[in-house]
């Protein structure tokens, strides 16, 4: 044995390397470790070889793969830390060669029972971490000289980025099915606005994880978006993505302003040790005010295309990423949202090119977003790497929403249902305040247009069938809205009932019930008060 | 779709108990409101005041369940009281279906507290 040729470090490296990028591709980790092992017997010219890896819950080695010693596979070999021949290696970090096994501590009896004589071994490191051990065995006595064991041990710090990255790429179908679950399914429908959003997994295994986007009501037509980005990888990345997201939900609905929520959420993590950073931009969209508030912990700025079609970078001072410091402080930014508005919201990896300013990324994210007309084809492109020349070794997150601007005349159709009051209700204070609508008219043509409509829903065919339509207009300062359903009028029967038509005619100038085709129309009409004064102005 | 969001506390004082209702009441949250509203009727307090001042939004919907309470507590020689911000537009809507004359209401949680 001792008389054959060894190939050069180079070649066999070499050997080495055409299989390991081959397997990230297809080979699972098993696989991967016997085409491993072959090839490193064949070029050393042992007998036996196996690879032991650290279990990192319990802390032993176990081995996963071997040659000409199966039975250790199959008996499920576990060696404590430091303790025998394998733990030795890894506990020192260092090669280790037996030149007689009998006259060793060795741990695994197999190792005696299969008459292996001589033994080498070298620990599998990835950035300083033992993740296993590697031993090749001859059954015949051998003795390992520097250039093998140094040969051996270059073959190991291949084989162990190799697993590494083998390992990670199993991880990668988890840490990918966790994100897309923790990911909204369907984006809330709200009547007037419109929401999009992508979320691509890294091209990298090394990299999937931790980007999240949000979106859902908050009640009085506010609407909370979020986008977030875990600082890591992985499965821990991804389950702490989990927790952060959950918890932000939690806090929002319970009523906190959105500074206060996001200092709650601080409060919460920054006691997780070791440390996790997460980026966050949480933002309570107020359509009915035109505005939103920003709260941004260490995230992206925000993109905000007017509805004069330029596309802007929210000049924002930004506070501490949640987690980074107990008492850290947060503040609001209020924004003016004008209808015709687009914001846009996403994670470093649809605009961060190493190398090059941040600036440049996000004013190249700026001209693109006002661009582009539409919102999934925005989405898309920033996905697949439009703005940072390629797809991105990272994940990344897009969230749009599109403050759609109200037509003159409101034409609208909604389900007979009682949950489509609320957004029935918010559009048309949306569409009353544009047309000059003191708060208080506000208030009362909406209780009396949704008095209407809940009848409607109440007295619809059969639920999710039937449909009603809302259409406004404005006659001259005056509000004429008419409520159409596919029913026959009816006034609400029962003790603690019937109180919906009494409303409609003290809040409304007037109210008129018509018989339309298949159904019946409720008409109602209300004199904003800045039109019936200057018309009185205007009087001679 | 949209379903409205409401909250619910509740304070206890000597023998009152007091409910603030935060949010719209309308037709999609009228439900919930109901099921602890009854819940926490249910116990010994002897009066009721229900605290509408926060409550942005408020329907036939929201007042059929408060007319409905009312019945209830009264068929115990319990009295339900509002607070209302005087002047609001949920004043306005409570006076047009005679609210104001089927149970007291109130400007302030103090006056109720004070005639409760």
């Amino acid at each position: 044995m001792s008389g054959r040729s060894l190939p050069s470090p180079e070649d066999a490296l070499r050997e080495l390397q055409r299989i390991s990028d081959a397997a990230l591709a297809s080979l699972t980790m098993h696989d991967l470790l016997r085409e491993l092992l072959e090839r490193i017997a064949g070029i050393l010219g042992t007998d036996t070889a196996a690879f032991l890896l650290l279990d990192e819950v319990s802390g032993d080695l176990v081995a996963q793969a071997a040659k000409g010693i199966e039975e250790e596979v199959e008996q499920g070999v576990r060696i404590p830390m430091g303790r025998g021949f394998a733990g030795r290696i890894a506990a020192e970090r260092r090669p280790v060669r037996i030149e007689d096994v009998d006259h060793a501590d060795i741990l695994n009896p197999i190792l005696r029972e299969k008459g292996i004589r001589s033994l080498l071994g070298v620990p599998l490191l990835v950035e300083g971490r033992v993740i296993g051990v590697m031993h090749v065995g001859s059954l015949t006595r051998r003795h390992f000289d520097e250039r093998e064991t140094d040969l051996l041990q270059l073959a190991a710090d291949r084989a162990a980025i190799a697993i590494e990255h083998a390992r990670l790429h199993a991880q990668r179908h988890t840490v990918e099915a966790m994100q897309r679950a923790m990911l909204p399914s369907a984006l809330p429908v709200i009547p007037g606005i419109e929401f999009t959003a992508t979320y691509r997994p890294a091209a990298v295994d090394a990299r999937v994880g931790g980007d999240w986007y949000d979106v859902f009501e908050l009640g009085r037509g506010r609407i909370a978006l979020v986008i977030g980005d875990v600082v890591g990888r992985g499965v821990e990345a991804g389950a702490l993505m989990a927790q952060v997201r959950t918890a932000l939900r939690a806090y929002a609905l319970e009523g906190h302003p959105p500074a206060g929520v996001v200092e709650l959420l601080n409060r919460l993590f920054a006691s997780v040790r070791p440390t996790k950073l997460t980026t966050v931009a949480y933002i309570v969209l107020d359509p009915e005010r035109d505005e939103m508030r920003l709260v941004s912990a260490g995230h992206l700025p925000p993109i905000v295309v007017g509805p004069d079609g330029i596309g802007r970078v929210m000049e924002v001072e930004g506070d501490p990423p949640v987690g980074a410091f107990r008492a850290a402080i947060y503040h609001e930014h209020l924004v003016t949202l004008e209808p015709g508005s687009r914001l846009v919201l996403v994670t470093d990896g649809a605009a961060e090119v190493r190398g090059e300013p941040l600036d440049d990324g996000l004013d190249r994210l700026r001209l693109m977003c006002a661009e582009e007309p539409d919102a999934h084809a925005l989405c898309a492109a920033i996905a697949a790497g439009a703005v940072t020349g390629g797809p991105s070794d990272d994940d990344v997150a897009v969230l749009v929403a599109e403050i759609l601007p109200l037509p003159e005349r409101l034409a609208t159709r909604w389900p007979a249902d009682a949950d489509a009051l609320g957004g029935l209700r918010h559009l048309l204070r949306r569409w009353l305040a544009g047309h000059g609508a003191r708060d208080n008219e506000i208030y009362d043509i909406t209780v009396a247009v949704q008095e209407a409509a809940a009848n409607a829903v109440e007295h619809a065919y059969a639920p999710g069938t039937a449909a009603f339509s809302v259409d406004a207009h404005n006659e001259g300062g005056a509000i004429v809205v008419t409520v159409t359903d596919r029913g026959r009028w009816r006034e609400a029967r029962g003790q603690n009932r019937g109180r919906g038509f009494p409303l409609m005619r003290g809040l409304m100038e007037s109210v008129d019930v018509q018989p339309a085709d298949h159904g019946t129309s409720v008409v109602m009409r209300r004199t904003l008060e800045a039109a019936a004064r200057g018309t009185l102005e205007a009087a001679p | 779709m949209t379903s409205s969001v409401i909250h619910v506390s509740e304070e206890r004082l000597d023998e009152t108990l007091m409910i603030v209702l935060d949010g719209e009441l309308d037709a999609s949250s009228v439900n919930d409101v109901a099921v602890k509203l009854r819940r926490l009727v249910e116990n010994q307090a002897k009066r009721l005041v229900v605290d509408l001042e926060r409550v942005s939004y408020l329907d036939s919907a929201g007042i059929n369940l408060l007319f409905a309470v009312a019945g209830e507590l009264s068929a115990r020689q319990q009295q339900l009281h509002l607070v209302v911000v005087e002047g609001s537009p949920i004043e306005r809507t409570l006076r047009i279906v005679g609210a104001e004359r089927a149970f007291p209401v109130h400007a302030s949680r103090e006056a109720a507290l004070a005639e409760a």
